[in-house]
């Protein structure tokens, strides 16, 4: 009996070749560190003296009593539920704004899109000299107005707001290109019925522009939040997540736990509350966009 | 009346468009102001203040900053080598062929689009040090390498190829790498363009997990060893810190002004979907 | 009173000049059709016409009142765009009520008239529907429907049927012929197609690089095309516009011989349809291609240089490669100038007799 081997087994074959390198890699550093997270956190600690031991779900016991733990998740809910809205209701004007024909549109499109370009470290860098109390220019500027003298950055009451206003300043111009690309996709005729037919701008946004703009919204939102959970280099160099861990986030404090105090434990426990985070927007985001499939 | 209206409409959008602009601009505008002025100047502005590149040079002798700058720029052309040929193969695999379990497949590797390698630093940290690579550059990049991203995007560039340009080429006779390099591969060129000017932006700027797994001259890029020399620990100068910031950003900044539509446009066309 | 007045309407962006000197009215309850070729400035004149564009020079009128420098919704008119301008997240009530809500019309108001569209353009089952629920032919109606809640006397529609297929072109075209006399409405309806601005038009404009061409019924326009290009733009198949050479002035012994000898170049225009084959006297032609169409059957032949088209009813014995005598009556000619094209009046008929 001859064996034939049917072209459509090349199929999977070939298909399984390509993806597997990919995948390999991705398994790697994405599946299996989400796992070995759990695991590592139901351990404890080894230390010199102690090796590290099933501890079951001590680690999150712990958590639900770690004072810093609710502070850094109470911080990361204020900084996504301020730079979320309001970078992209700034996005969303600039988008506005440069899709009118207004002279140096180019220029202006390029000073908005400028700091996505810049490394977070530069730009703490440069803002960290703003808040300096004095000399910063924030300062300068309130002195003038007959203002005391801040310590921006010191003082537990502001030092989170500061890193909000460079964070929208940062970011504002990246969700702005999204915009541009969907604006650029409504046609001119709806623009040109709509004016046909008396709306003013205000209603003609309110009713056909903002909603048709929606699926964009959702796209810069998601990606909006979760930037708000992963990046936090800015706090290496202003606020180390001080004063008083007034302005540390999530990814911090799991920062600072695993490479300044060393307890990769606890690091772990707190990763998987970061992760699950994470998969709860991903499960709301399919929720949402599903929905909306449906809707059209 | 009515054009008159709409005449001042139209002013006051373009001058609150420049002011908003020249807002956003100030704060780079500062750093190259701080960056080529003595430190006196740093928070004087003077319109006539003595320009000097005596803060770069100071910035030069105290760091190494020419083996950051090399070290970010094999960083970038690693990463972004490997990214290519590891998204391209995937990419194609999903695109073009049927295989068992696809769809379960194609949703995990999303899942990277969510959770980012640097989520996850503790553990990763940990098979990095299992492999003995801390403190390299390859180490810097390995969880990057298979991106998500890059799979996403070459897909979809992947799928909107005419099949009949793909069945002319098979008719042809070309294999199936044939295909992927000579059809596949130049027909989505714009699409590698925007991966790769994300790509170079997003790992030339990256921070956290780098300076997680370096802890040398040797393998420290830009961005960590700026966080470093700033420190407000190592007691420098205030411009002589612009400077050196300056300098992180400039290679970046130049590509972006000269190549500012090719930017905005690789940007634009990643968030599409 | 919706009469619309362009005077010396002029265009241009820049260099490019779009329209050049468009003078014309169209009366009340006239429907008006642009047509010519595209790129020639129809929608550029629809559009100076609803204030979409601004005009470079001249004046528009509409009911006596200069509408020259005042925005779209001031100048009390209606339109039909191409691809529809419908809104995809609003259901086809909403899109046709979009205008009245933009301009606060009483509710009761709105539901009456949305009402009277819907029945009028059997829409009614499909008000909840999205625009990407229905069918092209659909989506037009939702269009229609927009412009007729307007009550506005004044419709301006381009190219409102290019996306249909051939048959609900047709279908549709005769309903909005019908629905603009039964609403009394003056509408400027462009279109590049000659056989939708023949069935359809009171009036034809034709235009070409940005100037009018011509300004008739279609019975002008056909019976007596202005220039060589509305000649050849009018009717299918086109009219034959022929240089007069030997072969042709030796094959028509009737024709106009003092203007053989005359010294201006002209040039002949006959069209297919009234040329015959005749049986010995005539042109001579060499059979190139035949086209057969059912009804009728499309013959090309070569006289010389030249390639002249006729048609004959039904189905011909006639075979590539024979020779045809080909005749025509003197009364069939239309004479163009050949510097400018234009119509020599008075020759073709006069001379001959
Ligand atoms: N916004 C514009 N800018 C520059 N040129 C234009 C513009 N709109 C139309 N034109 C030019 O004007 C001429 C007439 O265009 P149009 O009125 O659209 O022709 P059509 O008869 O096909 O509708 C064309 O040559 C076109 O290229
Ligand atoms: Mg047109």
């Amino acid at each position: 009996m001859k064996l034939i081997f049917q072209p459509r087994y090349w199929n999977h074959i070939n298909g399984w070749l390509l993806v597997l390198p990919a995948v390999f890699m991705i398994s790697l550093f994405t599946h299996f560190p989400i796992g070995s997270n759990v695991f590592h956190s139901l351990f404890s600690m080894g230390t010199a003296t102690r090796p590290e031991a099933f501890i079951g779900l001590e680690n999150y016991k712990y958590l639900m009593d770690d004072d810093i733990f609710w502070k850094v998740l109470s911080n990361n809910l204020v900084y996504s539920l301020c730079t979320v809205p309001i970078s992209i209701a700034i996005a969303l004007c600039m988008a506005l704004l440069i899709n009118r024909n207004i002279r140096g549109r180019s220029l202006v499109r390029m000073a908005f899109f400028t700091p996505t370009v810049l490394p977070m470290i530069a730009v703490a860098n440069i803002w960290l000299f703003f808040y300096t109390p004095e000399y910063g220019l924030f300062d300068q500027i309130f002195t003038v107005f007959g203002g005391d003298s801040h310590n921006w950055l010191g003082n537990p009451d502001s030092a989170l707001y500061c890193l909000i206003v460079m964070v929208i300043w940062k970011e504002s111009g990246f969700f702005m290109v999204f915009y541009l690309a969907a604006l650029q996709q409504l046609s001119p005729e709806l623009k040109e019925a709509g004016l046909v037919e008396g709306s003013g701008s205000w209603y003609y946004f309110r009713r056909v522009t903002f909603p048709l703009l929606m699926p964009t919204t959702l796209f810069v939102m998601v990606n909006a939040v979760v930037n708000s959970f992963k990046l936090v280099d800015h706090l290496v160099i202003m606020t180390k997540g001080g004063p008083d861990n007034a302005s540390s986030l999530l990814l911090y404090y799991i920062y600072e736990n695993a490479f300044s105090f060393w307890d990769t434990s606890y690091a772990a426990t707190l990763t998987v509350i970061l992760v699950l985070i994470l998969a709860i927007i991903t499960v709301i985001q399919f929720v949402v966009v599903e929905k909306r499939i449906h809707y059209q | 009346m009515k054009l008159l209206e709409i005449g001042i409409g139209k002013t006051a959008e373009t001058l609150g468009a420049w002011m908003l602009g020249l807002l956003w601009l100030l704060p780079v505008v500062f750093a190259f102001w701080s960056a080529f002025h003595p430190a006196e100047y740093s928070t004087n502005f003077e319109l006539f203040a003595p320009l000097t590149t005596d803060n770069f040079v100071r910035a030069w002798s105290y760091a190494p900053f020419p083996r950051y700058l090399l070290n970010t720029f094999i960083l970038v052309t690693l990463i972004l080598a490997a990214q290519f040929v590891l998204c391209t193969l995937a990419a194609y695999g999903f695109a073009r062929f049927e295989f068992f379990g696809k769809n379960v497949i194609f949703a995990l590797v999303l899942l990277q689009l969510m959770i980012m390698p640097e989520i996850l630093l503790v553990e990763n940290y940990r098979t990095i040090s299992k492999m003995g690579l801390l403190d390299t550059i390859p180490a810097i990049g390995l969880p990057y390498m298979a991106s998500a991203f890059g799979i996403f995007l070459l897909r979809q560039s992947f799928k909107t190829i005419p099949k009949e340009l793909v069945e002319a080429a098979q008719v042809e006779g070309v294999s199936a790498v044939g295909i992927l390099w000579k059809v596949y591969v130049p027909l989505s060129r714009s699409t590698y363009i925007a991966y790769g000017l994300v790509s170079v932006s997003y790992h030339w700027n990256n921070f956290l997990w780098p300076l997680v797994i370096t802890s040398s001259v040797n393998s420290r890029p830009l961005t960590v060893g700026l966080a470093i020399f700033g420190a407000p620990e190592s007691g420098v100068d205030w411009s002589i810190i612009t400077a050196a910031t300056v300098m992180t950003m400039a290679p970046l900044l130049l590509a972006f002004i000269l190549f500012q539509r090719q930017f905005v446009q690789s940007f634009m066309h990643s968030g599409i979907k | 009173m919706s009469k619309i007045i362009l005077n010396d309407v002029c265009k241009s962006w820049g260099k490019i000049e779009a329209l050049n000197n468009i003078n014309f009215e169209c009366e009340n309850g006239e429907l008006l059709v642009l047509l010519g070729p595209s790129g020639c400035g129809k929608s550029t004149t629809l559009r100076l016409i609803a204030g979409l564009e601004t005009l470079t020079s001249g004046t528009v009128e509409i009911g006596d009142r200069d509408v020259s420098n005042l925005p779209p919704v001031k100048r009390n008119i209606s339109m039909v765009f191409q691809n529809y301008a419908l809104f995809p997240h609003l259901n086809v009530g909403e899109n046709i009520l979009f205008g009245l809500k933009a301009r606060k019309v009483p509710k009761n108001e709105q539901k009456k008239r949305l009402e009277n569209a819907a029945t009028l353009l059997g829409l009614a089952d499909f008000i909840d529907r999205k625009p990407a629920q229905l069918s092209g032919g659909q989506r037009q109606r939702i269009a229609l429907g927009r412009a007729i809640v307007a009550q506005v006397s004044v419709c301006l529609m381009d190219e409102p049927l290019s996306n249909l297929d051939a048959k609900l072109r047709q279908e549709m075209r005769q309903e909005i012929r019908s629905l603009q006399q039964r609403l009394k409405m003056t509408m400027i309806y462009v279109t590049h197609d000659q056989v939708e601005a023949m069935t359809i038009a009171d009036k034809i404009i034709l235009m070409k690089e940005g100037c009018i061409e011509q300004h008739g019924t279609p019975e002008d326009l056909y019976d007596r095309p202005a220039t060589a290009f509305t000649g050849s733009f009018i009717g299918n198949p086109p009219m034959n516009i022929l240089t007069p050479d030997d072969l042709i002035l030796d094959g028509l012994p009737s024709f106009p011989t003092p203007l053989a000898g005359s010294t201006i170049r002209y040039l002949l225009g006959i069209r297919p349809e009234n040329i015959e084959i005749s049986g010995e006297s005539g042109i001579e032609g060499l059979v190139v291609a035949i086209e057969y169409l059912g009804a009728d059957t499309l013959i090309v032949c070569r006289s010389g240089e030249q390639l002249i088209t006729l048609t004959v009813k039904g189905k011909t014995g006639v075979s590539v490669g024979d020779h045809l005598r080909l005749n025509w009556k003197p009364e069939h000619i239309h004479l163009f100038n050949g510097e400018d094209g234009r119509r020599i009046e008075g020759l073709a008929g006069g001379l001959i007799s």
